[in-house]
């Protein structure tokens, strides 16, 4: 009876371990494997680059957060003016990280996130709903580019925009516990019947 | 003592499962950081399946190369039927693109290495005409290259590339069929494992399954090889 408990037990905590492998088989790398795979792994571009915006006194603050290993050309960045009756200026952009390719050259790129401030006027007095337009392009570092995009906003008016960042696998969290349970289970197995030995 | 054994054997392969699991998973995760999108199929969807939603779900990379014209540097339309017979190594690219422009000299290679052995590199530029006329030219791009802007981007999607991204390569044998879709910067290990496969399937010694299966399997490995 003793010992199916603690094969149940192990059986328990090598569930997780085992689903944690599972999720780790699914992380494939950018590139498709070949035509008898049926997934790739570079991000959509619309993950790759998140992009928001809410209004901030007389500017609007556009956000852009970027995933691990990709990057947006700051000289790609613009941002105009959508909704009619609306006057916006060029966005000011920081400075960004200084990158030098032998075949394009050096140029500015942003990782992580960037967020332009775009003053704008409204001529309307609101009674159209603000929107304006952004292009951006960016690539992945692991060689893969993608074209320019072009995107209508809606700038919000309340706390700064968060863009949900949804988990990238769904099982990674099972990994992280599982890996946890793991050493939880074989620090219990391989303690069981032992007394702790305390120096004197 | 055996039950004792059993136990230790069983808390050690814990251990040793949660440190490869945990371990890895988290080195990996920055790296890719990826969320899956379906991309391709090895073969014809079932026709029981809803087609059309399959499609619309899961761009599908065909089986066989897909019939398109686009315009050559000289702006004169051409059929990609003009390379019938041959292999082809059909690289999708843009002038903005810098892993796309790193690859050129790659694909002269191949193109040069490759002459007489009936395949054939054709670049398929998604941009302005004119810029690629430029672009080639200071290049020196010897190989044949077909120029569209949305036209292009249609001939994406016929891979399977809706919302494509660049540089991507798709590999097929003389028959036509398609063995690869390469996506991202191809370097000369990965084109030669590639190339060398199509060939063993030119000459018959391997057939179609064998060989797509044989470069999935091998890219994988070089990609683990890589990583690790």
């Amino acid at each position: 009876m003793k010992r199916s408990l603690s094969t149940v037990w192990v059986a328990l905590f090598l569930l997780p371990s085992m689903l944690g492998l599972a999720g780790f088989a699914q992380a494939k790398p950018w590139w498709m494997r070949g035509i008898d795979s049926n997934e790739t792994d570079f991000l959509p571009p619309d993950v790759a680059f998140r992009v928001a915006a809410r209004i901030d006194g007389n500017v609007v603050k556009v956000r852009w957060v970027i995933a691990d290993g990709y990057y947006l050309y700051r000289q790609k960045i613009a941002v105009r003016a959508e909704s009619p009756d609306l006057l916006v200026s060029m966005p000011q952009l920081p400075p960004g990280t200084v990158k030098t390719d032998p075949y394009m050259g050096t140029q500015q790129v942003y990782m992580q996130q960037v967020e332009a401030i775009v003053p704008y006027s409204r001529i309307d007095a609101g009674a159209h709903p603000l929107q304006i337009k952004v292009t951006y392009q960016g690539c992945a570092e692991a060689g893969l580019c993608y074209p320019p995009i072009t995107k209508v906003v809606f700038p919000t008016a309340g706390p700064p925009a968060v863009v949900a960042s949804e988990p990238p696998y769904p099982w990674e969290s099972t990994a992280i516990i599982g890996g946890a349970c793991a050493f939880l289970l074989a620090g219990l197995v391989l303690r069981k019947g032992r007394k702790l030995e305390l120096p004197a | 003592m055996k039950t004792s054994g059993m136990r230790y054997l069983a808390g050690a392969l814990v251990v040793l499962v949660g440190m490869w699991a945990g371990l890895k998973f988290h080195s990996v995760h920055r790296v890719s950081d990826a969320v899956t999108v379906p991309a391709g199929v090895a073969s014809a969807p079932d026709p029981k399946e809803n087609v059309a939603m399959e499609a619309a779900a899961h761009p599908v990379v065909p089986a066989r190369l897909p019939d398109f014209s686009l315009t050559d540097l000289s702006g004169k339309s051409t059929s990609i039927a003009a390379w019938s017979g041959k292999s082809l190594v059909i690289n999708f690219w843009a002038t903005w693109c810098a892993p796309c422009r790193r690859e050129i000299p790659l694909l002269k290679t191949l193109s040069a290495d490759w002459a007489g052995r009936d395949l054939t590199v054709i670049g398929v530029a998604v941009d302005y005409a004119d810029k690629v006329r430029q672009f080639a030219e200071q290049f020196k791009i010897d190989y044949p290259v077909l120029i569209g802007e949305q036209d292009a981007l249609e001939v994406a999607a016929k891979f399977g590339m809706a919302s494509p991204a660049f540089p991507f390569t798709v590999f097929t044998d003389r028959h036509g069929e398609v063995v690869a879709l390469f996506v991202g910067e191809l370097h000369r290990p990965q084109a030669d494992f590639i190339l060398s496969e199509v060939q063993n399937l030119n000459q018959e010694r391997i057939a179609l399954p064998e060989a797509r299966r044989a470069i999935a399997a091998g890219l994988e490995a070089m990609a683990a090889k890589k990583a690790g």
